[in-house]
């Protein structure tokens, strides 16, 4: 299958670093302020938001289109509650991986994040599922890069160590540890990233301008047969939820003129 | 160029100062505690202060460089504020603490909000910073302690403890004077009020703030006692212990963070008094003065916005 939709590098571009969902639209900030204290849970706490992510978004671009905005938001917070809280289960029973009492709070959160009702609602449902799956993607990714950075950095100048291993280093600045020290950082990272933004900016537009040119790659033949079946259960779900629609206005039209 | 902020937030007064000048008159205040902590705490003081001051100038050099912006000297804000940080630190601090708290409070305060102008007082910050940091060296008073009036016990761990001393003619002096355990440089109340009378001539307008957050203070000392003293012991002790007279005239007074109006200028210390009272009946740290002026400075817009005069107040008339 091929069809014009945007790349990867330029998604990730756009999604990840330009519009960063943590250091240019500020939201996804309650996990990183409040639990994002060393590597380990910055990488627990990515894994679990880019799966929350790319799950969402792909379900809601394949079978949500047609559903009232009420109704699609609370089903987004129901996928994540109905991914993450099993998924803590497993971790908490299977792999006897000692969380934190943040992290346990803070984890089943995300199924509430702001940055995964952000983008179904204004990317996922008014995409195909490849541009969805795209974005949901490069905006994890650009979250987990950030996340990765400020637990590492918490990490090594608030505790003297990195991933648990003491790095035996003669000041500790307790104080990255705590909240503020996470919003300071956050600052000084959304300042480099403005910084860089002009030039990330051009790129951007040589890689759009490019785009024309290049084909997408191929696809295999079973990603061909998912993809198609999904737009298949989707395109079939479009012209019900069409019918339904145009029957309904047909019966509010006609008791209007009745009235 | 550096005057522009002290134009922009001392609009009301006229006619207006330049950096200079105002910064001028606080670092020749901030000299005389400097010249006493020496006499009290010998030349360990001058190299601190050198730590805190030259990292200052430093930071905000390398700062400005890299921002393309020009750096001037005299816009004296950065050796004000390496001096402010050193003078609440003790004596025999490591000279990382100071560093540090210079670096952050040109870096991370002063410089990313707006330079002299900044809203959040850096000095205040700086220390807060290290107080968090370095919770131990910055609260603990062991050079000559066996000079000073209670050994290494300062004012501020006596009333925590719910203690107090009984004043007399004899260690009065001392506790005045500052010859107690405490920041190298302000401890003396008679110094303080010194320097008060100074800013009197000076800039009389900005000792409405400090009138409202040491009348609260003294009020809250003498409602809400920490020791079982008598109202005049405590109300003393407690305003002699810590920072307390020192964030009073060179904290509290600072031109960018203190509102245009008399009024809201009162109400702004009585806020900071407020703030400072609670913390230290109830906080973790002997000295919060500085975490109470950094969250004064952050309400500040808020208070200003609902008091009379205020923004709000005048758009609800307007709309009336």
């Amino acid at each position: 299958m091929k069809e014009q939709t945007p790349g990867f590098r330029v998604s990730f571009l756009k999604s990840a670093v330009l519009s960063n969902p943590v250091l240019v639209q500020m939201v996804g900030l309650c996990p990183a302020v409040a639990a994002m204290t060393n590597v380990r849970s910055a990488v627990l706490i990515s894994a679990v938001l880019c799966l929350d992510l790319i799950v969402t978004c792909v379900l809601a671009s394949a079978l949500m289109k047609r559903i009232p905005r009420a109704v699609r938001v609370a089903l987004y917070l129901g996928i994540g509650l109905a991914l993450i809280c099993p998924l803590l289960y497993f971790i908490e029973t299977y792999t006897l991986m000692n969380l934190g009492l943040s992290i346990k709070v803070y984890l089943p959160l995300l199924a509430v994040n702001a940055v995964t009702a952000l983008h179904c609602e204004k990317v996922a449902v008014k995409n195909p599922v490849r541009t969805a799956f795209s974005d949901a993607a490069a905006v994890g990714l650009g979250a987990s890069i950030v996340f990765l950075i400020i637990g590492t950095l918490r990490e090594v100048l608030g505790s003297g160590a990195f991933a648990g291993i003491d790095l035996d280093l003669p000041i500790s600045l307790k104080g990255l540890s705590l909240p503020f020290g996470c919003f300071i950082l956050l600052g000084f990272l959304a300042a480099a990233l403005q910084a860089f933004s002009p030039y990330l900016r051009q790129a951007q537009t040589r890689e759009t301008d490019a785009q024309p040119a290049q084909t997408q790659p191929a696809q295999t033949d079973a990603q061909d047969d998912l993809w198609s079946d999904i737009l298949e259960a989707e395109a079939v779900s479009n012209e019900r939820l069409a019918a339904l629609d145009e029957f309904t206005e047909r019966l509010i039209g006609g008791e209007e003129d009745a009235q | 160029m550096p005057d522009s902020a002290t134009k922009r937030t001392e609009g009301a007064q006229k006619p207006y100062v330049t950096a200079l000048q105002l910064f001028g008159d606080y670092l020749l205040m901030l000299l005389v505690p400097t010249v006493l902590a020496v006499y009290y705490y010998g030349t360990r003081v001058l190299a601190v202060a050198g730590v805190s001051v030259g990292v200052a100038v430093l930071t905000e050099a390398i700062f400005s460089a890299v921002l393309g912006r020009s750096y001037y000297l005299r816009d004296l804000t950065s050796l004000y504020t390496g001096l402010c940080i050193a003078l609440m630190l003790p004596a025999g601090v490591p000279f990382y603490v100071p560093a540090l708290a210079a670096a952050f409070a040109v870096a991370a305060v002063k410089m990313p909000l707006g330079g002299s102008g900044a809203p959040i007082m850096p000095a205040a910050a700086g220390f807060a910073f290290v107080a968090v940091c370095f919770r131990a060296e910055v609260f603990t008073y062991t050079l000559r302690a066996e000079q000073k009036l209670l050994g290494a016990q300062s004012l501020g761990a006596l009333l925590g403890g719910g203690n107090a001393m009984r004043l007399n003619a004899a260690n009065l002096l001392d506790v005045l004077g500052g010859n107690v355990a405490g920041p190298m440089g302000t401890g003396c109340g008679l110094l303080m009020l010194a320097c008060g009378v100074y800013l009197l001539m000076r800039r009389p307008r900005a000792l409405l703030a400090t009138a409202g957050f040491l009348g609260a203070c003294m009020l809250w000392a003498a409602i809400l006692p920490r020791s079982n003293g008598g109202v005049l012991t405590n109300i003393v002790l407690e305003l002699c212990s810590g920072s307390l007279l020192f964030a009073s005239i060179f904290l509290v007074t600072d031109h960018a963070t203190l509102p245009a109006a008399r009024l809201h200028r009162v109400i702004y210390g009585v806020l900071c008094g407020v703030l400072c009272m609670a913390m230290r009946r109830s906080g973790v740290f002997e000295e919060p003065v500085c975490f109470a002026i950094v969250l004064g400075n952050a309400l500040r817009p808020v208070l200003e916005s609902i008091l009379p005069g205020g923004e709000r107040t005048q758009r609800k008339e307007a709309r009336a």
